[in-house]
């Protein structure tokens, strides 16, 4: 019959899983943070250009154009070499994304299929029948038993319930 | 001393000269972009009409042929790319945030016509044609499935604009749930109902009788909480069910109705969950047996 604290058991991996889906974001960048090397380099390069763009309005281009259109050649060089290392860190971070959510829902996935191999059998709690009378077989699905909580209606109901909690707390 | 007088008279307009020409130089740089957007929406503009006019022979040759023989007054004719200029003299006074695919529409109905010159020509390149329709039944058809077709290309392309501003939704791909006055209202009762039906009703009838009760209470309640206007969210399949004919009016209803029944499903969880939580902790407590 059913293990006394398996409506609990179920109810913290729900509420697991919907915390940590919530936080999927925040691991992806986090985690290309880690993984990205040149990071320092790009805030460099950043400076770098804002120096130059100083230096150039100090320069009065009628008096020292050669110079002034040195300064622009270089601004556009950085800028270019600043937007490729952008728009390779942007890449590179979409793919760490990408990774995370997929490792995220196989194992989310995996845990539920097991859950429910658990419980498939076994209802989560009891209470008397008539209480959840007349929907006590949907209710029941898949145990069979009567005035048993399933697997599936209680992961269900704890999905919702949880979503709302952490949405209103969020 | 005259000529030194000439010569910095020279050198001064030199200089004013290299002034302006620096000036024009820097309004150039500046403006560049946006020479450059307008450009490519023109190009843009031109391109559709270049399609559109490419198409419309392949499609309804005979119809065209029509249209073209009719009898169109030389300023209609000559007004023929003048879509285009009304377009380009107003996009200076007109916001950017339009879409080029938006300047470009030939239709009226979505776009800023500058000055209603845009619509005039259109009108007459609509209307002119159905004065003739009554002669040539053959070609009706055939005239108002491109009408249809131009009316529903417009809507895609105002539906997809409506999308692209849509902001994406979040990481969890479930709709945010906005949570007004009413919502909580409701959520805080059905946990406070739960609680009293596990201590007091539960033993006589079935939960869901008092659950049942409280939802047609709140259907009446409903009226005197103030109305959350909810911004209906342009989706994909909003916009495959607007244009595959279905009325917005009929859209929305149904949106309304789903959303409806997804309250009262969040009413029951938070219920069934409540009561549920009860009976554990009081079988905990050893208030009650098993």
């Amino acid at each position: 019959m059913a293990a006394g604290y398996a409506w609990f058991l179920v109810l913290g991996s729900v509420f697991l899983c919907n915390l940590i889906k919530s936080l999927l974001s925040s691991i992806s960048s986090f985690l290309s943070k880690m993984v990205q090397k040149d990071a320092e380099q790009e805030s460099e390069m950043r400076a770098e250009v804002q120096d130059m763009k100083k230096e150039q309005a100090s320069i009065s281009m009628m008096d020292e154009f050669a110079r002034y259109a040195r300064l622009e050649r270089k601004i556009n060089k950085m800028t270019d070499k600043l937007k490729t290392h952008v728009k390779s860190r942007t890449a590179q971070q979409a793919k760490m994304k990408w990774v995370v959510n997929i490792v995220f829902y196989i194992l989310q996935a995996a845990l539920m299929i097991s859950l429910i191999w658990k419980y498939y059998s076994d209802p989560v709690t009891v209470v008397p029948s008539r209480w959840i009378a007349p929907v006590e077989r949907l209710v029941a699905f898949p145990t069979g038993v009567a005035g048993g909580v399933g697997i599936t209606c209680w992961l269900v109901v704890c999905n919702k319930v949880v979503t709302l909690g952490l949405h209103a707390v969020s | 001393m005259e000529s030194a007088e000439a010569s910095e008279e020279k050198t001064g307009s030199l200089s004013s000269a290299q002034r302006r020409a620096e000036i024009r130089r820097r309004k150039l740089l500046m403006n560049s972009e946006d020479r450059m957007n307008r450009i490519v929406g023109f190009a843009k503009n031109e391109s559709e009409n270049d399609v559109g006019a490419s198409l419309r022979p392949t499609e309804h040759g005979f119809h065209l042929d029509l249209e073209r023989t009719e009898p169109w007054s030389s300023s209609s004719s000559s007004q023929r790319p003048s879509p285009f200029l009304p377009e380009a003299s107003a996009l200076g006074s007109r916001s950017h945030s339009a879409t080029p695919e938006r300047r470009g529409s030939p239709l009226p109905d979505y776009s800023e016509p500058p000055g209603g010159s845009l619509e005039d020509d259109l009108g007459g390149l609509r209307q002119r044609p159905r004065g003739e329709r009554a002669s040539d039944d053959v070609s009706g058809s055939p005239r108002r499935g491109l009408q249809k077709y131009l009316s529903r290309f417009d809507d895609a392309m105002k539906l997809r604009g409506q999308l692209a501003n849509e902001k994406p939704p979040q990481d969890g791909g479930s709709e945010p749930e906005e949570f007004d006055p009413f919502r909580i209202f409701r959520l805080i009762g059905s946990i406070l109902l739960a609680i009293f039906v596990r201590a007091f009703v539960c033993k006589y009838l079935s939960i869901f009788a008092p659950f049942l009760t409280l939802e047609l209470a709140y259907m009446g309640l409903s009226k005197y909480f103030p109305k959350v206007e909810k911004k209906t969210q342009t989706t994909v399949l909003t916009a495959a069910l607007l244009l595959s004919g279905i009325p917005a009016e009929v859209i929305n209803r149904s949106m309304d109705t789903y959303r409806r029944m997804g309250d009262v499903f969040a009413d029951l969880c938070v219920y069934f969950f409540t009561f549920i939580l009860s009976n554990e902790i009081l079988l905990l407590i050893g208030l009650e047996t098993p």
